[in-house]
């Protein structure tokens, strides 16, 4: 029925030629058109009046013709999917009570019971060099010592955190709560019953015929998982508004074991969420900010070494919590790779697919003769790139692979700083952060790409329609004049 | 000239023929076919009787004699048989301290071997599936579970997956409508839905009555189906998908707060059933067959359903009808020939069955399901359907509507055409010629009879 999988190789060609196959027509017809237009403008204004009354066309004649070609055209663009727009989108700022600077954390890290002392020193140690700030924030609950992760803290956390982006997103676009049409929320690791999206239904009292869906335990690329679910929705359903919350709830996953892989979420992991409000309404043609232009998602759970490297089990003690291999950076490598040859396909300039093409096929058939691997120069097919803010490994490994210069992961890494890893979310605060730095122009193109247990990666690529006018309201209003610092290797806390 | 004609109505006929034809394609793709769907027997060494039943709530040594009687009376006059199934880890005494292990193993065990069973049936490799959607939903480990069939099936890398989670007993309308929407956008595509629950992690452990109606009537259970748009696949499908209705009430505090997993007063988290769940029940009941009725019913029966309205308005002092009376006398089987109801509890179908006008031989495969697998939760409305197609009620031509209740609060339903008889046993194959049985009283009522007399 269907065919076997390729190899990667073979899925690039294949990926070149379907795009040739796919503009199949107009390779032949835009030379045809170039002659016929030189022919033309040959000939003088009267021979061509001349060839025109040679041909004897009536007006009725015409009128049909012309009213051919236009109930062609009219269907031809009506039938096509609609655009999605990206109206606005708004992140969760959380209030200064909630900052954990270093000196709080190994305090509270060594007067909790659970940890030995070389659990906490680890854990700082893990800090120092994580590239995360002293404004980070992790919820009151984890705060308390010990930390009580109960229910009833956690739905507190995700009251706070939702309700804050989704009231932001509701001032800055007028959205009223009864106009939604989708409602799409991702939330790895906390999963109500009823869900978060329920939550969300009954605080804004939403409509009863409203098309509500929660996604867990997908891992810090859902937020693009939830994009990708709202566009397939949207384009079934014209006219329609698509409110999309991405979140993690840090409340009910603290660690309280002393297996150091399983120690980094604790260091990494931060309070956070965003709400973003998409469309495929004509309306909103007039003030979108961004149009989605792809969603490319890469499973790559087959491989039972990317499927472990990001794991939740319980540890000797039975004290759960997500386990992080040492192979996670090689994985994540590896993912990109296979979602870049995918996304690049669609996006790139044809002379850098086609080197490309060569590159690959050079190594495939000479081997390590056949030169270095040939990385595609993806500054010429995007101005702007949100890189998930796992960590400072993950950050430094994607410059060093895609060979980009510092200014594209200055977003990144400057939420890594000043937000932490919000999981999901962090992708909309690096958007914010470009967009407060007033470096957002009509026409760029931004590139967002997640990863996450499974293990995923997922890329999005949007088209700016519409600069946001300075100063930008949103998470990095009080704070965005301090940026970008400097993020040494190491700060040392002992 | 005559050329030119020629040439212009060609043209014109050609873009007239290729509209039509991309609409007829189009209409064409929206099409959901339910190739086959298998449903889970665990293995009897899980089977919960009655009397292991009172021995698992004995254990719980912070219970008190009367809250021993209530829940003993609530399992004896469930509806519920000797014969359904429960989590290993209760089973085996750890239903206080579940592991990790024993929550993954409780789900991995209903997903792999109803999806095993699934892709031998259809024939279908799983490198063919290009959509999953897993619902359980109330347990979503890190990978998620559609990572883990990935990853066990050696699925495609651009399978589109996705994890539905917190969507409650309800859950299945919900995945059917995710799938239906993406076939929608794309053409000849396989999907492939996995709907369950967890029941191991969320054994309650306190006192709080309205939180121990949840131990004794979930059992295990689950289902797999597969759902695809492509016309060549038509032949061997056994339903098509006609409509689909969601409403959730949610908005109204009531309703939402009805059905709530939340912490006691001791913070020991169980799933809060409140009294005001019927009525919540009702009010979204109603919601969904208003905007129902007009998609399922006849022409016939619609006109006669305003008349009657039209009638009750004008002469509303002689006629002092309530809502749910009015309801009744819309005639569903008109429009329906089968009906699956959410196994929720004996007290549900019954009212369901009532409000619809339904006789017992309508109710029957619901009662039968709730008496022979439990209240399964979202994948009940597939032991149901299970049940139809083993007794060979399910002929060509026949409608189906599935109807189900879960928390948030929402009421799902979905019409179904039969496309050909069906008559696979599937996993009421060992036990169908027993039904319906002679008595559905549970057998330890004479010993268990003295918690009727509290």
């Amino acid at each position: 029925m269907r065919a076997v999988p390729l190899p990667r190789f073979l899925s690039s060609v294949k990926l070149g030629y379907l795009n040739v196959v796919n503009h199949l027509l107009a390779f032949p017809i835009i030379p045809v058109m170039v002659a016929v237009l030189l022919q033309v403008l040959e000939l003088g204004p009267d021979e061509l009046i001349a060839h025109w009354r040679s041909l004897g066309i009536d007006t009725i004649h015409a009128l049909c013709t012309i009213f051919t070609v236009v109930v062609v055209a009219t269907a031809y663009f009506m039938s096509r999917p609609r655009p999605v727009y990206l109206v606005d989108h708004a992140c969760f700022r959380p209030p200064r009570t909630f900052r954990v600077p270093f000196a709080t954390f190994f305090e509270h890290a060594s007067l909790v019971p659970f940890f030995d002392e070389k659990s906490v020193r680890f854990q700082v140690r893990i800090l120092e060099s994580s590239g995360l700030g002293e404004e980070t924030c992790l919820p009151l609950a984890n705060r308390y010592i010990p930390p009580c992760p109960s229910t009833e803290a956690a739905c507190a956390e995700a009251r706070l955190v939702i309700f804050s982006a989704i009231d932001e997103l509701i001032a800055k676009t007028g959205l009223k709560p009864r106009d939604v049409d989708i409602l799409v929320v991702n939330c790895s690791l906390f999963s109500p019953t009823p869900s978060l999206s329920a939550m969300i239904v009954n605080k804004y009292k939403m409509r009863s015929n409203i098309m509500s869906f929660n996604l867990s335990g997908m891992g810090c690329s859902a937020g693009l998982i939830s994009i990708d679910l709202a566009r397939s929705l949207l384009q079934a359903h014209p006219n329609s508004y698509a409110l999309v919350v991405s979140t993690e709830i840090i409340t009910p996953n603290f660690y309280a074991g002393n297996q150091r892989s399983m120690l980094l979420p604790n260091c990494l992991f931060r309070m956070g969420a965003a709400a973003v409000l998409l469309s495929n309404s004509r309306r909103e043609e007039d003030r979108a900010k961004y149009r989605l232009l792809h969603v490319v998602r890469t499973h790559e759970g087959a491989d039972d070494r990317a499927y472990r490297c990001v794991y939740e089990e319980e540890d000797g003690e039975g004290n759960s919590g997500i386990n992080l291999s040492k192979e996670l950076m090689t994985v994540a490598a590896e993912a990109l790779r296979a979602n870049i040859t995918a996304v690049g396909s669609l996006v790139l300039p044809v002379t850098e697919q086609l080197r490309f093409l060569a590159s690959l096929v050079a190594r495939r058939l000479l081997g390590a003769r056949g030169g270095k691997p040939y990385i595609p120069d993806f500054k010429r097919a995007f101005e702007h790139l949100c890189i998930h803010a796992g960590g400072r490994a993950v950050i430094d490994e994607l410059q060093r692979s895609l060979g980009l210069p510092a200014a594209l992961v200055e977003a990144s890494r400057m939420t890594l700083h000043r937000f932490g890893n919000t999981s999901s979310s962090s992708l909309w605060y690096e958007l914010a952060y470009i967009e407060a730095k007033g470096r957002m122009r009509r026409g760029d193109r931004v590139w967002m790409i997640g990863f996450g247990s499974g293990f995923k990666c997922n890329s999005a690529v949007w088209r700016c329609l519409r600069a946001p006018k300075a100063p930008v309201d949103g998470p990095w209003s009080d704070c965005i004049h301090r940026y970008p610092v400097h993020v040494p290797e190491m700060v040392k806390l002992l | 000239m005559d050329l030119l004609w020629t040439i212009s109505t060609t043209l014109l006929l050609c873009s007239l023929l290729s509209i039509l034809w991309k609409e007829f394609d189009r209409r064409r793709n929206r099409s959901c076919y339910l190739l086959d769907f298998v449903c889970y027997k665990p293995s009897d060494d899980r089977k919960l009787s009655s009397e292991l039943c009172s021995d698992i709530i004995v254990r719980n040594k912070r219970l008190s004699v009367p809250d021993y009687k209530f829940l003993l009376k609530v399992v004896v006059n469930s509806g519920i048989s000797e014969e359904t199934y429960g989590p290993r880890s209760i089973i085996e005494g750890r239903e206080e301290c579940p592991t990790h292990d024993d929550c993954v193993d409780e789900v991995d065990d209903c997903m792999y071997r109803t999806l095993d069973e699934l892709f031998l049936r259809t024939g279908i490799s799983p490198i063919d599936v290009d959509v999953l959607v897993v619902n359980v939903s109330m347990f979503a480990p890190s990978p998620s579970l559609t990572s883990r069939i990935v990853n066990r099936y050696r699925m495609r890398e651009d399978v589109k997956n996705f994890s539905l989670v917190g969507m409650g007993c309800s859950a299945s309308p919900i995945a059917i409508d995710l799938v239906n929407n993406i076939f929608e956008t794309r053409k000849r595509t396989l999907a492939v839905v996995v709907t369950s629950e967890s029941i191991a992690p969320n054994w309650y452990c306190g006192t709080d009555k309205s939180m121990m109606l949840g131990n004794c009537l979930f059992r295990s259970g689950g289902c797999s189906f597969m759902l695809t748009n492509d016309p060549s696949l038509k032949h061997r499908a056994k339903m098509n998908l006609k409509c689909l209705v969601r409403a959730h009430i949610g908005a109204n505090d009531d309703a939402y707060g009805c059905a709530i997993q939340k912490e006691d007063d001791e913070g020991r988290v169980g799933f809060h059933l409140s009294k005001s769940l019927p009525k919540a029940a009702v009010r979204a009941f109603a919601e969904n067959l208003q905007r129902l009725a007009p998609k399922v019913l006849p022409m016939g029966e619609l006109a006669l359903y305003v008349l009657r309205g039209f009638r009750h308005r004008l002469w509303r002092s002689k006629e002092a009808k309530t809502d749910a009376a009015t309801a009744a006398r819309v005639n569903f089987k008109s429009g329906v020939d089968h009906f699956c109801l959410h196994t929720g509890g004996a007290a549900v179908i019954d009212a369901v069955g009532r409000a619809l006008g339904l006789t017992n031989y309508d109710m029957e495969p619901a009662r039968m399901t709730l008496h022979r697998w439990g209240n399964t939760s979202a994948s009940s409305l597939w032991y149901v359907l299970g049940y139809m197609e083993a007794k060979k009620r399910l002929r060509r031509k026949d409608r189906v509507l599935m109807l189900s209740f879960g928390a948030g609060f929402k009421c799902n339903s979905c019409l179904w055409e039969v496309l050909r008889d069906l008559n696979d046993g599937g996993a009421w194959d060992d036990c169908i010629r027993a039904y319906p049985p002679q008595t559905l009283d549970n057998p330890f009522i004479e010993k268990f009879g003295w918690v009727k007399e509290a």
